[in-house]
């Protein structure tokens, strides 16, 4: 019994942890601006992060090691250190575009202008990381994500007519108003945040941190194939709610605030609390998870202890990354870039890098040294695989092209 | 935590010794400078021909419609009782700063020619309506009065109804 609630426990952490600011933007804007016209682009990117976050998570039970701590060690110094910059930059941008997303959501219950609000973020981030049990603070945030179901809710109604809104989503089209070349941009912008990097970079470490064996292959396999096609129904909800509402209205989403406001129009002000607090906790989740991430990258790669298992001095250059990161984000936060568009850069910059972060895994998956012979994948999972690899280098290829051809996705 | 073995040949070697390349360090500054530019809301650039003008006015029309809409929409949902001030205020703010922003950028675009003079004027006009009745929304709204904002946003729905005409009437 405990067993099963354990696992029923890790398969609802990981729907509310699958969204994050990047999700929640990407989401909302295509959904006021392309209907449902991009929805095929979340089931393609939710079907590829759970193939390879299966895969990172197999390696990491069944080598007690992580996926970056491998690469460096399968592929030399070298991809690992194209990788280690690649990532940590983009982490970088998503860091800064999470703690930016958490003083949003407060600034909407505050009336403090989010740029007050962000070093306070910024030190709640650090004080979660340095203190909080990496278990608690998995589970806390990712039950708490799950508050964004009301856009789930806010869908049922407003009583769409679903075949239509189902025929919208499975007969692709580029709409009259908009080019092929946005609508490939903000294509890769939705592939980019369902597949965004740090994802199996702190799947995989956090497989270690949590202790993972190989009689946890069983829970992994659940967690990605119940967990994130369901955390994808919510990326769906999140679209379908502004195609809606908000596309009739010629409403285009550019702030935080207007992917609440269809819930508090259908909803009411009990919605748009629970929205809130559920945009709180994802933002906040993913802003812990990339600051950790930071930590890790850097620290596998340059064989430095880490982790939060042990106490902070056990591993101090590890919290010390973490520390550097979230001042580094910050201080670019306060900036007053635009949240939105840090978010937006961030994730199809992330489409960008994927096959450095990518390809090594599928290479360590059949390592049979890493994980055994019998372990390695079969011949459909490496067919999926190795199809996934092509979408992701023509998704590299085209991602800098489209951004300069439509200056931006504008 | 794992019975399989470590695999026996392993590749590390050192850390690179030799510094990274002054070029590559310049490359990723470009790069964060080149982002950070770009992450500015509304950059404008310049409009050569009467075409090129007609798109950026279309560019602004549009950005305006949806603040317009936005602010009609809020101002609806807090009539209603389905969102608090702080929500209602700080949405209103952006919506506003985002307009006077799309204004104000639009107006700083040398326009190319005399036709172009015409859109100017007429979408500057449009432009500054709507900044003004959605400063009146956020001032009701700032004062408590969360109730009568509505009706405070009617004249918004005029101006939706003008940049949608607006926006009919020069191409895509």
């Amino acid at each position: 019994m405990k067993k099963v609630l354990g696992v029923a426990l890790g398969v609802l952490t990981a729907i509310g942890g699958f969204v994050d600011m990047g999700d929640l933007v990407a989401n909302a804007e295509t959904g006021a601006r392309f209907d449902m016209n991009l929805a095929w682009v979340v089931i393609v990117g939710v079907v590829g992060i759970i193939v390879y976050a299966e895969m990172a998570g197999r390696v990491a039970a069944l080598c007690g090691r992580p996926v970056f701590d491998l690469v460096r060690e399968r592929l030399g110094p070298r991809f690992g250190l194209a990788n280690l910059l690649a990532s940590f930059f983009i982490n970088m941008l998503t860091l800064t575009a999470e703690i930016a997303g958490v003083a949003l959501s407060l600034s909407l219950v505050s009336s403090v202008n989010y740029l007050f609000l962000i070093p306070f973020v910024a030190l709640l981030v650090w004080l979660v990381c340095w203190r909080m049990k990496f278990e608690t603070m998995e589970r806390v945030f990712g039950l708490l994500g799950l508050c964004l179901l009301v856009f789930a809710v806010t869908v049922w109604k407003i009583g769409p007519d679903w075949n239509h809104l189902f025929s919208d989503a499975t007969h692709p089209h580029v709409p009259h108003s908009e080019t092929v070349f946005t609508y490939a941009y903000f294509g890769i912008a939705l592939f980019g945040a369902a597949m965004t990097p740090y994802e199996v970079f702190f799947f995989s470490s956090g497989a270690v941190e949590d202790g993972w064996t190989r009689k946890d292959l069983g829970e992994n396999k659940i967690n990605v194939l119940i967990g994130f096609p369901l955390g994808a129904a919510l990326s769906l909800a999140i679209m379908a709610c502004t195609h809606l509402l908000l596309a009739p209205r010629n409403i285009s989403v550019d702030q935080l605030s207007q992917v609440a406001l269809p819930v508090a129009s259908v909803v009411g002000r009990l919605g748009l609390a629970i929205v809130i607090i559920g945009i709180f906790a994802a933002t906040f989740g993913a802003a812990l998870e990339t600051s950790l991430s930071a930590g890790y990258i850097v620290a596998q790669y340059l064989g430095w202890p880490w982790g939060k298992r042990g106490a902070p001095r056990t591993a101090s250059r590890f919290h010390v990354v973490i520390l550097m990161a979230i001042i580094g984000a910050t201080l670019f936060g306060l900036t007053g870039v635009d949240p939105v568009k840090v978010t937006e850069y961030s994730i199809v910059l992330s489409a960008a890098a994927l096959p450095l972060t990518y390809f090594p895994i599928l290479v360590i998956a059949n390592d049979p040294r890493y994980v055994g012979p019998e372990h390695t994948n079969g011949r459909f999972l490496n067919a999926l695989a190795s199809v996934y690899l092509v979408i992701l280098l023509l998704v590299a290829i085209a991602t800098i092209p489209l951004m300069i051809i439509t200056k931006g996705g504008s | 935590m794992t019975s399989t073995p470590r695999p026996r040949s392993t590749r590390i070697r050192p850390v690179e010794q030799r510094r990274p390349r002054r070029t590559a360090g310049r490359a990723a500054l470009a790069l964060v400078a080149v982002l950070a530019a770009s992450c500015s809301e509304h950059s404008v650039g310049p409009a050569r021909t009467y075409d090129d003008y007609e798109r950026k006015s279309r560019t602004s029309a549009e950005v305006a419609l949806s603040a317009v809409e936005t602010v009609r929409l809020l101002a609806e949902t807090s009539s209603d009782g389905n969102a608090w001030g702080a929500y209602t205020s700080v949405s209103l703010s952006e919506q506003e700063d985002t307009l006077a922003e799309a204004e104000g950028d639009y107006a700083s675009i040398q326009p190319p020619d005399h036709r172009s003079d015409d859109l100017r004027v007429k979408l500057l006009d449009l432009l500054g309506t709507a900044a003004d009745h959605i400063a009146a929304v956020r001032i009701e709204a700032r004062r408590g009065n969360l109730d009568s904002l509505e009706q405070v946003a009617r004249p918004l729905a005029d101006d939706s109804a003008a940049l949608q005409q607006f926006l009919d009437s020069i191409k895509r």
